[in-house]
């Protein structure tokens, strides 16, 4: 009698045991994306979900991640941090995201990145490159593997470091971005070159994000002593002034110019060849920097699928998708804290170049390139010739500049 | 001196952009007394037919001449078949479904257009620049600031010596006189807010060779174009005018002389305006 009532159990217990192994295996790993989805920006969040969805589609093709498919969530911050907050907490808490990536403005980013120590879910930004959120914002959760403004402006004033012009000035976005930008110039140049003069505060061209008429700061730089701008608008801001400027001969050769985002492909698809040739321009990824077999690959899949050269928002969120991969591998699990060791001194070969994630502020030393405009018979849009590259060790200021406090 | 010269210039074209957008949406208000909110996304509308037609003939006219008929259009249908059931009922409802309108347009483009960034390039003919003292200015911006004025008088023609610019005013006036009268006012309704977005159209098609043209743009515009019928009176025809003009020349200098209030500068005009006149400097007490 004992016998025959343990049979019908003990089935039971291989058919949930075997079914458990089933649930696990067939669990997907998922991942929330954040950006900008909308309004005036929402091309980089159409670009970013490109680059997702290519390494997500390569990563499920080899098997996934352990073994797990890999799933993706894409949110709208529309730009704002509460939007971008909530957006967070709607991963985590709805979508059961195992790691969250993404975030275009620098202003979600700082909303954001606190908050993640209260969810601890791994966060990786893949565009917003304000300093504080590997620096005084730093947390054990927030992770960056996109290049920052610090690093950006290092290698403009290594370039404006062997330019003629003395004084300097500025057009950029009347928002913190435009103003950091700015201020790390003016620190890093003086120290590469101490005659560096810059113009006061009210020489400057600081408009706001919802400019489109740039008439008056152009002029404005033009009556200026200045014989050098730095130029950190970027997307559709910075396609308005630079058709404004060259209709209004800006770009006369009388000036020297950087633009630190100039290298974009966004801006240089809308403006193809009304992009001046012979402009110190830099990005985050520039797709033709190196000819690694990685990046090869990328750039081919990317254009193939896509028609289109990939921008640094594709880049980005394409990178911080296999980063993710990568630590899982290293540290054989998809759970949150390993995640993050695992994520910490990761280093790892992007089509970007070879980076790694330096533990103490979880920022990415990333190899960056400026070059000069170019036109090209070969090529749709303006490219970089001759390119400068610049390593990761060499334009990420030290940590103890950081202010990083990492708990 | 050459500052001086370049700034007034560059005031003055970003004015009588300025000017076309609020004139469309300070008629619409004056004689319907609605306000539109989804007159920026008419502009909008208006650059990406623009672009369109370019990419189709190849040729900036035919999108200046062929997009705003068919803006007009489409407006037609949102006065007949949404927006005049509410005419009466809570006005509200009107800023409700305008708004809405605004969100339906903006996402509309998107789909069919993509997020993209796209450039339009100036007609041939105005293309390049023209010699400024001992600079040079772009001929494009010229022929805005030459063709702001004279839309002004052809407008001002319009509304005072033909008999649908006449009707419009009395509508404008007094809707039930004018109904008492015979004027058929719910067809002289459809035609004004047709005007209005064809106005904002053709705002729209010449804004395109000089900003980008991507999703969104209108919500940047309306923005100043409230300020400047606010300014210059709601409804009010020359107030439109003025109020652009001075908008466009605040922007302008206000850059150079005043760069740290330069974002807080049209704020602070439309402050002072509603404290000292809040009925627009061309309003009329009611």
């Amino acid at each position: 009698m004992k016998r025959k009532s343990f049979a019908p159990v003990l089935v039971l217990l291989v058919v949930v045991f075997f079914a458990g192994i089933g649930l696990a295996a067939d669990k997907p790993v998922k991942i929330g994306f954040a950006y900008i989805m909308s309004g005036p920006f929402a091309t980089y969040g159409q670009f970013a979900k490109q680059g997702a969805e290519l390494a997500i589609d390569e990563l499920n093709a080899k098997g996934g991640v352990l073994g797990r498919k890999v799933e993706s969530f894409f949110e709208d911050t529309a730009g704002k941090p509460d939007v971008g907050i909530r957006v967070i907490r709607k991963h985590v808490f709805e979508n059961g995201a195992d790691v969250v990536m993404g975030l275009d403005s620098s202003g979600v980013a700082s909303a954001v990145a606190p908050v993640m120590t209260e969810l601890k879910t791994p966060l990786i930004i893949t565009h917003a490159a304000t300093p504080d959120v590997t620096g005084a914002k730093c947390n054990r959760y927030t992770f960056r593997i996109s290049l920052n403004i610090n690093q950006n402006i290092a290698m403009a004033s290594a370039i404006a470091a062997d330019m003629k012009a003395k004084t300097w000035t500025t057009a950029g976005p009347d928002y913190s971005f435009g103003h950091q930008s700015w201020e790390y110039f003016q620190k890093y140049l003086s120290r590469k070159k101490p005659g560096a003069v810059f113009l006061p505060q009210a020489e400057l061209a600081f408009s706001p994000a919802a400019t489109t008429d740039f008439s008056s700061y152009i002029t404005k730089i033009m009556n200026s002593k200045a014989e050098g701008v730095l130029i950190s608008l970027w997307g559709g801001n910075l396609i308005d002034f630079v058709r404004q400027a060259s209709d209004m001969g800006f770009f006369d050769g009388k000036r020297d110019i950087l633009m630190t985002l100039g290298a974009a492909t966004e801006v240089l698809y809308a403006l193809k060849d009304k992009m001046p040739t012979g402009i110190w321009v830099g990005t985050r990824y520039w797709f033709l920097a190196n000819d690694t077999p990685v990046n090869k690959a990328f750039v081919e899949a990317f254009h193939k699928r896509y028609n289109a050269y990939p921008s640094y928002n594709a880049h980005g969120a394409y990178a911080a998708v296999k980063a993710y991969a990568a630590a899982a591998e290293k540290v054989k699990s998809t759970d949150k804290e390993k995640i993050v060791e695992g994520l910490r001194g990761l280093t790892l070969e992007l089509p970007v170049g070879k980076i790694t994630i330096r533990p103490e502020d979880h920022q990415a030393l990333t190899d960056g390139a400026w070059g000069l405009t170019a036109a090209d018979p070969n090529y749709p849009i303006r490219i970089l010739k001759p390119i400068r590259r610049f390593t990761g060790d060499e334009i990420t200021p030290p940590v103890a500049e950081t202010g990083c406090k990492m708990n | 001196m050459e500052a001086f010269f370049a700034n007034l210039l560059n005031g003055l074209s970003w004015g009588m952009l300025l000017f076309l957008i609020s004139m469309g949406l300070t008629t619409v208000f004056g004689v319907m007394g609605v306000l539109n909110f989804a007159h920026g996304s008419l502009f909008m509308l208006g650059a990406y037919l623009c672009l369109q037609f370019v990419r189709w003939t190849g040729s900036f006219w035919t999108g200046l001449i062929l997009g705003p008929p068919l803006v007009a259009l489409l407006s037609v249908l949102v006065e007949r078949f949404l927006l005049r059931p509410l005419y009466g009922k809570d006005v509200s409802l009107q800023l409700l479904l305008t708004f809405g309108l605004m969100l339906f347009l903006d996402d509309g483009v998107r789909l069919i257009w993509g997020a993209a960034y796209h450039v339009v390039h100036p007609p041939d003919a105005l293309a390049g620049s023209v010699p400024l003292l001992s600079r040079s200015y772009p001929l494009y911006r010229l022929f805005l600031v030459i063709l702001g004025p004279l839309v002004g008088i052809g407008l001002w023609a319009f509304f005072n010596f033909t008999l649908w610019g006449k009707l419009l005013r009395a509508a404008a006036m007094d809707r039930q006189m004018a109904e008492i009268a015979g004027v058929r006012v719910p067809l002289l309704f459809t035609a004004v807010f047709a005007f209005g977005a064809w106005l904002a159209a053709v705002g729209g098609a010449l804004a395109a060779p000089h900003q980008s043209v991507g999703p969104a743009m209108g919500e940047r515009i309306i923005i100043e174009s409230f300020i400047v019928v606010v300014i210059g009176g709601m409804g009010s025809f020359p107030g439109a005018f003025v109020g652009a003009l001075v908008l466009g020349l605040l922007h302008s200098f206000g850059t150079t002389f005043f760069p740290q209030l330069q974002m807080a500068l049209p704020y602070m005009l439309l402050a002072a305006i509603l404290l000292l006149r809040p009925r627009g400097l061309f309003g009329t007490e009611s």
